[in-house]
């Protein structure tokens, strides 16, 4: 399952890096931006919402205080109508009169009842309600009561039979176990909608009768969509306290306040967005400049570095032209001197008169060997230095090897077999004889010990071969690698040119050279000749 | 063994301004039974060719005085055979001289095998 899963994690994050078109500092500023604009929609709109509850208790503690000042009013009512009633006990129908002059509302009622031992009973009355001599219901006495030990305004609902009043009394107003009341019958439940010039028209109040919200002490409300949610106010009439519940449909701040957190989001976002652009386009602009500065240095070092390396290599054609012009004089100076102690050498040879078996023989063809290495040298170095082109001439390929192989006598030890069958091929005669002599003095000098020298010639399709074999030390691999190179050699005389100025000559005749070798196997060189001298194009 | 061959072997001409290379070519080439005479400068060359008719003429290329190519120019005719010897590197004015007179080209040092398979090869061509 794991296996199964990891994959498609990578293709999704793979997708999801190849698509995120902005580079990491810009994501980050847009993240953080965006974030800003998210806390500061969030704070604005905490900060809205606190007006708006701030606004809404400073309306409904305005509702509360007409409110308890209306009934401040229906208290002071109540204390003059208890006053006339002390004074004139015995004329209730100047109670009346009085009584009526303060009635607002056809719905009030007016009374005052009188303690006589356990019972009340009603000793005044006006408007609408209980009637003189009438005794009280359960409610009103309990509202009495209180009246009487308060010593001040209750109020409280008062229920008779369907009706429901809600009641002020001032206990002692018309002397001492009296109770001055005024009711009014009211319908709770029914919603009194705020007329539109009220102040207040745009919110929702419901006022309880009660330091709670208790529905059954519900007085008056805006609307039926009970209970509300919003503001509780409680506040003081009289003795009592009454709590007033405001809420408010509509925003007490206004639309723009309402709109202000999505303003404000908004305006965060389009900030964040712009703002990781312009970071965008700046990171990219710099990435590019950066690029550029890095590509132009590396050009112009490219250029500086071309420039010394063309000034080293001039510097190095200056210094081996100058070589090549010394071991040029120095050569042609040593050729003349060497040809004629070889000439010197042969006629010493000829002349001889000692038996065959003399050692003089042995003593003269080492005198000549050395002389021919000398000579070889001096060759591979002219030719070094100053290589010319093949003159190309037809040349029996098996005389040549033996002429060579004449010039340079073999070493005691040193075994010569040359074996292949004449073939004639267009070559640079003296090219390819040194070619030849310095392989032939290489295998030589390989075999200290002795052993056996093979010069075998074949002929392939369009080409001739020539095979020097040895069963010298041989070379290891590094060692073959570098035996072109020009000055490398392992060898205790010699300049290090021979087989560099061979493989230059074969080159330059369309040939190859090859080499075969192992560590004390021995090594073979083998160079291939095309026969027809159409098939070269010789350097002039 | 000079003097057995003296009178009746091919008629070569060395020239070389270099003593010692040119006792040592007479040497060895009375040795192998050639009539040798020699000469140290073109000039004397020019009169030695005027003198006597030679088979084969073995001559440096580069001689004070009159040089080998000039020499090769003037030469009358019959012409002798010509064995150029150079201790330089193949030039321009050599090779014009091989292509017009000259039956073949030594390059210094040779081997005396050749340059003697040389001279036999041009004497017996001669005759």
């Amino acid at each position: 399952m794991t296996g199964s899963n990891t994959p498609r994690a990578n293709s999704m994050t793979g997708k999801w890096v190849k698509r995120w078109p902005l580079r990491p500092l810009s994501t980050v500023i847009l993240l953080v931006l965006a974030a800003v604009a998210a806390a500061s929609s969030l704070i604005t709109q905490n900060v809205i919402a606190d007006q708006e509850r701030l606004i809404l208790r400073e309306q409904t503690a305005e509702v509360a205080a007409v409110v308890g000042s209306a009934f401040a009013g229906a208290q002071s009512s109540l204390q003059l109508l208890g006053e006339i009633a002390r004074s004139d006990q015995d004329r209730p129908q100047l109670f009346a009169n009085a009584a009526r002059a303060v009635t607002t509302a056809s719905t009030q009622g007016w009374l005052v009842t009188t303690q006589s031992g356990t019972s009340l009973r009603v000793t005044a009355a006006a408007g609408n309600g209980p009637v003189v001599g009438q005794a009280l219901s359960s409610d009103q006495g309990t509202l009495a009561r209180r009246a009487l030990s308060a010593k001040g305004l209750v109020s409280g609902l008062v229920r008779d039979g369907r009706t429901l009043r809600l009641a002020f009394a001032l206990g002692e107003a018309a002397g001492p176990g009296t109770v001055v009341w005024q009711e009014s019958a009211i319908s709770p439940t029914t919603p009194t909608p705020t007329g539109p010039t009220s102040p207040w028209h745009s919110l929702n109040i419901a006022i309880y009768l009660s330091d709670h919200p208790d529905p059954s002490a519900l007085v008056v409300t805006t609307t039926k969509d009970l209970p509300l949610a919003g503001v509780q106010y409680p506040f003081r009439v009289g003795a009592d306290t009454w709590l007033i519940v405001a809420s408010s449909p509509k925003s007490l701040v206004g639309s723009l306040g309402q709109d202000m957190p999505w303003i404000v989001l908004g305006f965060g976002a389009v900030t964040a967005v712009l703002m990781t652009a312009v970071l965008e386009t700046l990171g990219r602009r710099r990435d590019y400049a950066s690029a550029l500065v890095e590509e132009r240095t590396a050009s112009l070092q490219s250029a500086i570095a071309e420039r010394e390396a063309a000034q080293a290599n001039l510097s190095r054609q200056e210094n081996m032209a100058a070589i090549g012009q010394l071991a040029a004089t120095v050569g042609h100076e040593l050729r003349n001197p060497l040809a004629v102690v070889m000439n010197v050498l042969y006629l010493m040879k000829v002349g001889s008169e000692a038996a065959a078996n003399d050692p003089i023989h042995r003593h003269l063809a080492t005198a000549e060997r050395e002389i021919s290495a000398a000579t070889l040298i001096v060759s591979d170095l002219l030719d070094y230095a100053a290589g010319r082109g093949p003159i190309l001439a037809p040349v029996e390929i098996c005389d040549l090897v033996a002429e060579a192989l004449s010039v340079a006598p073999p070493p005691d030890g040193v075994q010569v077999v040359q074996r292949g069958e004449p073939q004639v091929v267009d070559v640079d005669r003296d090219q390819i004889r040194q070619a030849l002599l310095n392989l032939i003095t290489n295998g030589y000098d390989s075999m200290p010990g002795g052993g056996v020298l093979t010069v075998s010639t074949t002929s392939v399709p369009g080409s001739a071969q020539i095979t020097v074999t040895d069963t010298g030390m041989g070379m290891d691999e590094e060692t073959r690698d570098s035996i072109f190179t020009p000055f490398f050699t392992k060898k205790t005389r010699g300049i290090g040119l021979g087989l560099a100025v061979t493989k230059r000559v074969v080159e330059a005749h369309g040939g190859t050279i090859a080499v075969q070798s192992m560590p004390a196997a021995g090594s073979s060189f083998t160079l291939t000749l095309p026969v027809l001298a159409s098939m070269v194009s010789a350097p002039q | 063994m000079n003097g057995a061959s003296e009178l009746n072997g091919p008629a070569v001409l060395v020239v070389d301004d270099e003593a010692g290379m040119r006792d040592t070519l007479v040497a060895i080439l009375e040795h192998h039974g050639y009539r040798v005479w020699s000469a140290p400068d073109g000039e004397t060359a020019f009169s030695a060719v005027q003198e006597r008719a030679f088979d084969v003429l073995v001559m440096d290329i580069q001689l004070p005085g009159r040089d080998g190519v000039s020499v090769l120019e003037e030469m009358g005719r019959p012409p002798p055979r010509v064995i150029l010897m150079t201790a330089y590197a193949a030039e321009d004015r050599l090779r014009a001289a091989a292509d017009a007179y000259v039956f073949a080209v030594l390059s210094k040092p040779f081997e005396l095998r050749r340059m003697l398979s040389l001279v036999a090869q041009a004497s017996r061509d001669k005759k």
